[in-house]
């Protein structure tokens, strides 16, 4: 508490692990189901991605302070990132839902499916949603023009690639009832690594540069506990180990996968700890104008001529 | 209630607060009058007085900085708020929160630069689970799990009067009034007093005004 009542710079303490986790589930689905598409990869995939934004839903349901009231989340998407977010994900879920039920055993009997004019359709709004669903959380994020560390266009692009990165992990997960192995997924993963590093590289680099606030999230991504989270969960658990698992012990992969999985949800807890707010307040640049008080800088210098003096280096 | 979730254009009423930083004295008065009068809860502090360091010795001195939601012309919290409950009245420029529409996602108090907007999700009060009799009065006002911020003392000012930490100041450091009326005091200070607006680099145009 006592930090609100000075002047030093502070992070935000309202997102932390609920929301990381929703944003890390909602668009792990929403690009896990753009992969089932992408690769022809089994139905099944498509299921879980379906259940993965659900369980997204209901973790931020839990994180929600009044959730019997969520539905009026959907009250401003002409402004607001997380109507349209919201908007998104329950597109993505009825029509992922319609798209995904005739190739369920006990459901083969509607009257659509991936041959059909109206199956084709549905498939293409679902993916269309998740894609949606895919993206928005990046935005949610940098739409805050408080926090600099965040209010950046890399930061969507960032989001997007550790959630194609998850996606791709994902998929390593359940190699196993993928039939004729993972071999296709397996290099877009290790390139996915690579430009997800890089990626990060350039973003802290330039938040780094930027100054004020930003420099201070990097700061502080750098040490201490977050920093550890950072570079032991994020840069070795969620990308080097994957890489060095998938180029040396390709019978690996699932470990790999659940390792991308750890490094995707504490890259979205550590960008969302780090967010420093601007200094609450800032009076000038060099401090007060000591000429607008009724004593002026010569009369303060002069008054403390001698206090400088004892304290100066070398005079005893 | 008309709403508005636009920036301050042309409303007759722009309520502001000058602070004069050379009369606040770091008594924390007005933070206290703010917890009296709104009964807010443990932790939450709608208006308080914040510490700042200048210079560097032997030329080191402390300002107080009194902050509190300031009302911003342009208020980053509203065009993020998912539900509509962040608003802007539109008789003049206050933003406040419909209480029966917040969701408590919190998105508004991250998107706020002045980090003065609480969530507090414990309905105890000061003394543990059991309230005392203001307590229990005072937070029959303010709803679990939603957001709450500085209103001005809204209810104040429908009545003709001014917010309680301005009318409490010892030194008279705040000054509360209309910025679009040129006669008001607060119009007047600003003019001719050196003056700047926190964080107006944001482009939030908050109606605070620090003279200096």
């Amino acid at each position: 508490m006592i930090e609100r009542f000075t002047a030093e710079q502070s992070a935000q303490r309202e997102w932390a692990w609920l929301l990381a986790l929703y944003l890390f589930l909602g668009s792990l689905g929403g690009c896990l189901f753009l992969l089932v598409r992408l690769f022809g990869l089994p139905p099944s995939f498509a299921v879980a991605s379906i259940g993965l934004v659900v369980l997204g839903g209901i973790v931020v349901l839990i994180k929600l302070g009044s959730p019997q009231r969520a539905w009026r989340a959907m009250s401003r998407p002409t402004t607001s990132w997380i109507s349209r977010g919201v908007l998104c994900v329950a597109g993505f879920i009825v029509f992922g839902c319609l798209s995904v039920a005739p190739s369920i055993a006990a459901l083969a009997w509607l009257p659509w499916n991936d041959g059909t004019a109206l199956g084709i359709a549905f498939a293409w709004v679902a993916a269309l949603f998740a894609l949606l669903t895919t993206i928005y959380p990046g935005f949610v994020v940098s739409s805050a023009r408080a926090i600099s560390f965040w209010n950046t266009p890399l930061l969507p692009l960032l989001f997007f690639g550790y959630a194609g990165l998850a996606a791709t992990g994902a998929v390593l997960i359940g190699s196993s009832s993928v039939p004729g192995g993972v071999a296709r997924v397996v290099p877009w993963t290790e390139a996915l690594i690579v430009v997800n590093a890089a990626l990060s590289a350039i973003y802290l680099l330039v938040m780094k540069r930027t100054g004020g606030s930003a420099r201070e999230s990097v700061h502080r991504l750098n040490q201490g506990s977050l920093g550890a989270v950072y570079w032991i969960g994020v840069v070795l658990v969620g990308l080097i180990l994957p890489l060095a698992a998938l180029l040396w012990l390709t019978t690996a992969a699932v470990l790999a996968g659940a390792c991308i999985q750890i490094g995707a949800l504490l890259f979205r807890y550590c960008v969302l700890r780090a967010g420093v707010y601007y200094a609450p307040a800032t009076l000038t640049p060099v401090g007060m104008d000591f000429s607008t008080l009724t004593r002026t800088s010569a009369d303060f210098a002069h008054e403390y001529a001698g206090m400088a003096g004892n304290s100066a280096p070398g005079r005893r | 209630m008309a709403e508005s979730t636009t920036p301050v254009t042309n409303s007759k009423v722009k309520w502001g607060v000058a602070v004069d930083l050379k009369r606040c004295t770091g008594c924390q008065g007005c933070t206290i009058a703010c917890k009296l009068e709104n009964g807010t809860p443990p932790g939450v502090f709608w208006t308080r007085v914040i510490e700042k360091e200048e210079g560097t010795f032997p030329l080191a001195y402390k300002v107080f900085m009194p902050i509190r939601c300031n009302h911003c012309s342009d208020a980053p919290c509203i065009p993020v708020c998912p539900s509509g409950a962040s608003y802007r009245r539109a008789n003049d420029n206050l933003v406040l929160i419909d209480q029966d529409k917040c969701i408590g996602c919190g998105t508004c108090v991250v998107a706020c630069p002045y980090d003065v907007r609480f969530m507090p999700l414990s309905a105890h009060g000061y003394y543990g689970q059991t309230k005392v009799a203001f307590e229990q009065t005072a937070y029959e006002k303010w709803q679990k799990g939603t957001v709450q911020k500085c209103t001005l003392c809204v209810h104040r000012i429908d009545k003709g009067l001014e917010p309680a930490c301005v009318e409490t100041c010892p030194t008279k450091a705040l000054v509360f009034g209309d910025l679009n009326d040129s006669d008001s005091q607060i119009a007047k200070l600003i003019r001719e007093r050196p003056h700047f607006q926190p964080s107006a680099e944001l482009g939030t145009d908050p109606c605070l005004y620090y003279l200096t």
